[in-house]
């Protein structure tokens, strides 16, 4: 390997090591603080060298398993931004739930690390490895803290359909590989055109999106999602939303250009159906919940849905490059927003002896009892119904233009309808907060991960107000990689 | 003189997707924690074997390869899995999956 491709590795070579270093420290030494700190200065170390890789070398194939191009770097940044946010926000989770809790940030880490390998890769082999470093230190993070019932209810459960999900994803990749002879991206499509066997690719195909469907939680595969949602640990949950299901959509975007997927309508219509059902019993679902996180779970189906039509949308002729340019910065704006609103919930369950507080009720008059902390809520919780001036609003309206170039007219009315169901059952929480509190208990509102909210809802508003900078970036990724 | 029986690439496909299909229904039926993990365990293998044909008839090593990954993916989902197996056990009393669950969905 030449010194370019062992430099284009850097991030995720400087992410293992600070993995293995964290590892050793915690052998040596258990302090909850010395970890967390040592886990976020890995991620901002990260942090450095993708964006010092972005300033140098790319795009560069690494080996035939992965390619460090703009759109993986994006990805990496946005997965290890997740991380660092949620170390911030959970030191203070587990630091009042007793001794031995370090090894969250390990299994959170090693989680990240199989994101950011989904995102650079261009390998079935590296596809099926990040996504099972992915989930089982994902299987790890839900049932972690060992108290409760719940959570291992819900590591189990997720466990089953993730291992489930992951051999219909294998069978589909074998029934690809007897059909095209190569397990590597760039041979789909170069073959592609050549006389395959249909039946292989279609079933293959069609079993991969199965697989990649139970991930995502989209409709008719979500069973699962409310109550792993429920279940696990509140900052676990934030990572569930947020860079697990973003780094499988970016590894499956990038998987479906490359096979040029968009010329077999019948995986296009299954798609459609998909995306169309997502979106209606998502948010239909949300509507009936008084559990915060379930609510969320419900929601983040709706999302996929939406994330499903830019997808579709690239199948027209021109509309690739504003598709994965509506994917990219849809996937932003919903990291922001799902981590802040999650980020609410940890802060809000500081009290080591019950779950979480995610009930509905607990929040009745969030605004008199704690402001500051309610205003942020508030701002993540308009972001997520894509009101105007937050992030939410600026993807949501990318997700729209591309519909309407794609000339999806009936996912378009979906998304419409879906978004107007989100805006009742998300203004109803932000009205239970203005109510006046019924009992006058006083949550501390934990100090770090305050400053961390703050900084979220700055990073969010900014991009709903001021997005072009990031725009300009994000479409020049997808004009390369289209 | 020995005679080399080629075995069809779809004969051992069909087969693979047939325990396959048994390993999916065993996940179904199964309420049996430990049995839906050895029924798992199935499914990952038939991937396994699915990779092992699709490798030969192409004359690669890469369906070898695949299996082996493949092993490891499937002792790690199941070392996990029967650690949480043992917790739910200490903790719940039981290994039915429809006693066990609490929340509803």
């Amino acid at each position: 390997m030449s010194n370019d491709a062992i430099f284009a590795l850097l991030p995720l070579i400087t992410l293992s090591t600070v993995i293995l270093a964290l590892m050793l420290l915690i052998a040596f030494r258990r302090n909850l603080a010395l970890t967390c700190g040592a886990a976020v200065s890995g991620c901002i170390l990260t942090l450095c060298s993708i964006f010092l890789v972005n300033n140098t070398g790319v795009p560069q194939q690494v080996t035939p398993l992965l390619v460090v191009d703009g759109y993986a770097l994006i990805f990496s940044a946005m997965i290890v931004m997740v991380t660092g946010f949620i170390c911030v926000l959970a030191y203070e989770y587990y630091k009042c739930r007793g001794e031995q809790q370090d090894e969250f940030y390990l299994l959170l880490l090693l989680s990240c690390l199989g994101g950011m390998t989904l995102a650079h890769s261009t390998h079935f082999a590296s596809l099926i490895l990040g996504l099972e470093l992915l989930g089982v230190a994902l299987y790890g993070l839900i049932a972690f803290p060992s108290r409760g019932r719940l959570s291992l209810e819900a590591g189990l459960k997720y466990l089953i359909l993730s291992g489930v999900s992951s051999a219909f994803i294998l069978f589909g990749v074998a029934l690809l590989y007897a059909s095209f002879g190569s397990l590597s991206f760039s041979a789909l499509s170069a073959a592609a055109s050549a006389g395959t066997n249909p039946l292989f690719v279609l079933v293959g195909t069609g079993l991969i999106f199965a697989g990649v469907s139970f991930k995502l939680s989209l409709v008719p595969f979500h069973m699962w999602t409310p109550d792993v949602y429920q279940g696990a640990p509140a900052p676990t949950t934030a990572f569930l939303t947020t860079a697990s299901k973003g780094s499988i959509f970016a590894v499956i975007l990038r998987f479906f250009i490359s096979l040029d997927g968009y010329q077999y309508t019948t995986i296009l219509e299954g798609l459609f159906w998909i995306a169309l059902a997502s979106i209606l019993f998502g948010n239909l679902l949300a509507l009936m919940q008084t559990n915060l996180k379930r609510l969320l779970a419900n929601s983040s189906i709706a999302h996929l849905g939406y994330l499903l039509v830019a997808f579709l949308a690239a199948s027209y002729v021109g509309g690739k490059a504003l598709a994965v340019e509506a994917v990219i910065f849809f996937l932003l704006a919903y990291f922001l927003t799902s981590l802040g609103v999650f980020g609410v919930i940890t802060l809000m369950s500081t009290d080591p002896d019950s779950p979480d507080n995610d009930e509905l009720p607990q929040y009745q008059g969030l605004f008199w009892r704690r402001p500051i902390m309610a205003m942020f809520f508030s701002a993540m919780l308009l972001s997520l119904a894509g009101i105007p001036l937050t992030a939410g609003f600026v993807g949501k309206f990318y997700i729209l233009t591309a519909a309407v170039q794609a000339e999806l007219w009936v996912l378009l009315g979906a998304v419409v309808i879906g978004s107007g169901i989100g805006l009742f059952y998300y203004l109803r929480i932000i009205f239970v907060m203005t109510e006046q509190p019924s009992a006058n208990d006083e949550i501390t509102m934990p100090v770090v991960g305050g400053w961390a909210m703050a900084t979220l809802t700055l990073i969010m508003l900014t991009l709903g107000i001021y997005p072009s900078p990031i725009i300009n970036w994000v479409s020049e990724i997808a004009r390369l990689m289209t | 003189m020995t005679e080399v029986v080629v075995i069809p690439m779809e004969h051992g496909l069909l087969l693979a997707a047939i325990l396959f299909l048994i390993g999916l229904l065993g996940v179904m039926v199964r309420r049996n924690i430990l049995l839906i993990l050895m029924s798992l365990e199935i499914m990952l293998s038939a991937c396994g074997l699915a990779f092992i044909v699709v490798g030969a008839h192409w004359g690669q090593a890469d369906g070898q390869i695949m299996f082996m990954l493949i092993l490891a993916i499937a002792a790690a989902e199941v070392s996990v899995g029967l650690g949480m197996l043992l917790q739910v056990h200490i903790r719940i009393g039981t290994l039915d999956i429809d006693l066990a669950s609490r929340m509803r969905g």
